[in-house]
């Protein structure tokens, strides 16, 4: 519905046989007179049939043959929308038992406009299409499709952080239509930006020669570290013992398993402390550190030391006797005053 | 006139000596080669050492050595390297760039400073400083980079504060800092949860850090040398009773309170000790 313009006055005629289509009353000779829509009006009676005063700048609205000034004819009349509560002129929806603003009628997941798509009702709500799908399929355990928001009934492909059906992509390589065992790849490696990511089918994947974790099985687009004859997610190389990853630590390999230092030392032993590495044979310990048979020596001259040699120790170092005795006469006076520097003999391990 | 005939024998006693050892080495490439105390005072007395590339291990202790020349580096399969108690008074900038070099033995010595760029060694483990004339002013900006340093031996030196970069040094497992002049440590020192050793006897030390609590010193494995120093009485009692105790209290409240309070009420300083004047690294 809307306002009926503003009618004509026509003034300086005849109309001895013209009534007023209010008052039944005929007209003066120079009378002015109303013309609106073929019907005549004094121009005392052309006013609003709830409060009986003239149409504020001509506009009145039409119902039931009865013309209103714009506020009562919303009072009486006008449906309220069921959002926000106005008035509702022009256009009305009417769904869900109320009345609407085209504009305020939205769909009450992604408030997307309703209008004109349709919705449908779901549990007292309305919804567009396609959050009613979506609500669908989280209830059948499915995904939504994010390009033809049908159900996916089998595996869904994963792209740029939402679920499609694999069949609307193709390989960015070969061109197959791709399955839910197709990979996207980053094609900046070392940017996290998913719009840059493609498809790939398996096939060419692999040909592309990205890594494979050992552990998880899943392509490595990040740091690839490289250990017992495979790759590893950084987070996914892990002590085999404590199951901590190694974030770049030294670790351990024995028997095709990685273990952290502390592990693989309570499991199999120590580390020589000059060649750092794991001691397989006879250790030397002493002075809180271990040897192995190479590389126990007096850490001054290098020289060669065995179970017999005595040795005299500081800084938790060993030096030889000869060494020892070339050391400036304060050092080793200050030394011996902390404490008393004895030749110690070593204790085999 | 007659010329005197040319020789390749060599003929003084004490430079055959060397030769000696140097063409044995050659002869059976022996990649370990051994010239400690051999009165050796500069390169020029090793001819070709230069070129023995094949060697992993050279050891020089208890000669005279002034200078080590920047040719050194040519060595580049050299993984370790003993120059314990020369005469040098300062290294060539060349030495950090030494490929396999994993522990290098500077001690007693007469180093005021370390060259620039020091810190880049990419694989040194062992790095022993000891008994030299170092302090926090004469390291080169990069020295605390050497993430792969597992022991690092400072004892003996003139260091009143230690960088906050220590914290770096991840891999550290040795930290000894005895008889140097520290009056304080800096709270990094927190961050080297590898640690083991830890050796800062006698310095000006008053009081700790509350993050050394975080390490672990009380495990049959660490040792951990305080005395010494000039600790609040609240340490001092906590070390009569033992280290265990002492970490305990480190990480506690109570502490952490008296530690604030001790730093803004601006301690009095111990002063140096004077027993290092007699240190023979100071000649020059
Ligand atoms: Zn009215
Ligand atoms: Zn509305
Ligand atoms: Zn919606
Ligand atoms: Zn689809
Ligand atoms: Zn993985
Ligand atoms: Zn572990
Ligand atoms: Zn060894
Ligand atoms: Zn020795």
């Amino acid at each position: 519905m809307s306002p009926t313009p503003m009618p004509s006055l026509t003034g300086g005629m005849s109309f001895d046989n013209m009534m007023c289509s209010r008052c039944g009353e005929g007209f003066e000779p120079h009378e002015k007179i109303v013309n609106s829509t073929g019907e005549l009006w004094h121009q005392q009676c052309f006013v609003c049939a709830q409060c009986f005063r003239p149409f504020k700048e001509g506009i009145f609205y039409e119902f039931e043959n009865r013309k209103y000034c714009e506020h009562d004819f919303q009072v009486l009349f006008a449906p309220c929308c069921g959002k926000c509560g106005e008035f509702v002129i022009g256009r009305v929806i009417k769904a869900m038992n109320a009345n609407w603003h085209p504009n305020c009628f939205r769909c009450e997941m992604c408030s997307g406009e309703l209008a004109d798509s349709g919705f449908i009702r779901n549990a007292g709500r309305a919804l567009c299409h396609e959050c009613n799908a979506k609500v669908k399929a989280v209830g059948l355990g499915k995904y939504v499709c994010h390009k033809c928001h049908g159900l996916i009934d089998d595996q869904p492909l994963k792209f740029r952080g939402e679920v499609y059906h694999p069949y609307h992509f193709i390989c960015t390589a070969c061109g197959v239509e791709l399955d839910s065992s197709a990979r996207e790849v980053r094609s900046r490696p070392g940017f996290a930006n998913n719009d840059m990511n493609e498809l790939y089918c398996l096939r060419c994947h692999d040909k592309m020669g990205i890594p494979i974790c050992g552990a998880c099985r899943r392509p490595i687009e990040e740091r690839v570290v490289t250990a017992l004859g495979k790759h590893w997610h950084v987070e996914h190389f892990v002590c085999a013992k404590c199951e901590k990853p190694f974030f770049g630590h030294r670790h351990y390999e024995k028997k095709g398993l990685a273990y952290c230092e502390t592990h693989y030392h309570q499991l199999f032993g120590n580390l020589c402390f000059v060649c750092n590495q794991v001691i397989a044979g006879d250790v030397f310990t002493a002075l809180n550190k271990a040897w192995c048979v190479h590389h126990f020596a007096c850490s001054m001259c290098d020289q060669k030391m065995n179970q017999k040699t005595k040795f005299y120790e500081f800084d938790l170092k060993p030096a030889c006797k000869k060494c020892y005795e070339k050391l400036p006469i304060e050092f080793r006076r200050r030394l011996r005053r902390q404490h008393e520097a004895t030749p110690k003999k070593l204790v085999p391990a | 006139m007659n010329q005197a005939p040319v020789s390749c024998i060599p003929n003084t006693s004490k430079m055959s000596k060397t030769k000696k050892v140097l063409e044995e080495s050659r002869e059976i490439q022996n990649p370990e080669l051994d010239l400690a105390d051999k009165g050796i005072a500069t390169f020029e007395e090793m001819p070709g050492l230069l070129n023995m590339l094949y060697i992993t291990r050279l050891t020089l202790s208890h000669n005279k050595i002034k200078n080590v020349p920047p040719g050194l580096a040519n060595l580049v399969n050299l993984e370790i390297l003993t120059l314990a108690n020369n005469h040098l008074e300062e290294l060539p900038l060349s030495l950090s760039s030494m490929p396999k070099l994993r522990i290098l033995n500077l001690s007693f010595n007469r180093l005021y400073g370390l060259p620039r760029g020091f810190g880049a060694f990419p694989m040194l483990e062992v790095l022993d400083l000891t008994y030299n004339n170092l302090s926090e002013k004469t390291l080169p900006g990069n020295f605390f980079m050497m993430e792969t340093l597992r022991a690092l031996y400072m004892g003996d030196n003139d260091f009143e504060y230690l960088s906050s970069d220590i914290g770096n040094l991840k891999n550290l497992q040795i930290l000894v800092l005895r008889e140097n002049d520290l009056i304080e440590l800096p709270k990094e020192i927190g961050e080297l949860t590898r640690l083991r050793e830890f050796n800062v006897q006698g310095n000006r030390l008053t009081i700790l850090p509350p993050e050394i609590g975080n390490l672990d010193m009380i495990s049959n494995k660490s040792v951990f040398r305080l005395d010494g120093n000039e600790w609040v009485t609240p340490i001092a009692d906590q070390l009569q009773v033992g280290i265990s105790h002492l970490m305990d209290y480190l990480r506690s409240e109570t502490y952490r309170i008296l530690y604030s309070r001790y730093l803004t009420n601006k301690p009095e300083i111990p002063p140096p000790c004077i027993d290092k004047a007699k240190k023979i690294s100071r000649i020059r």
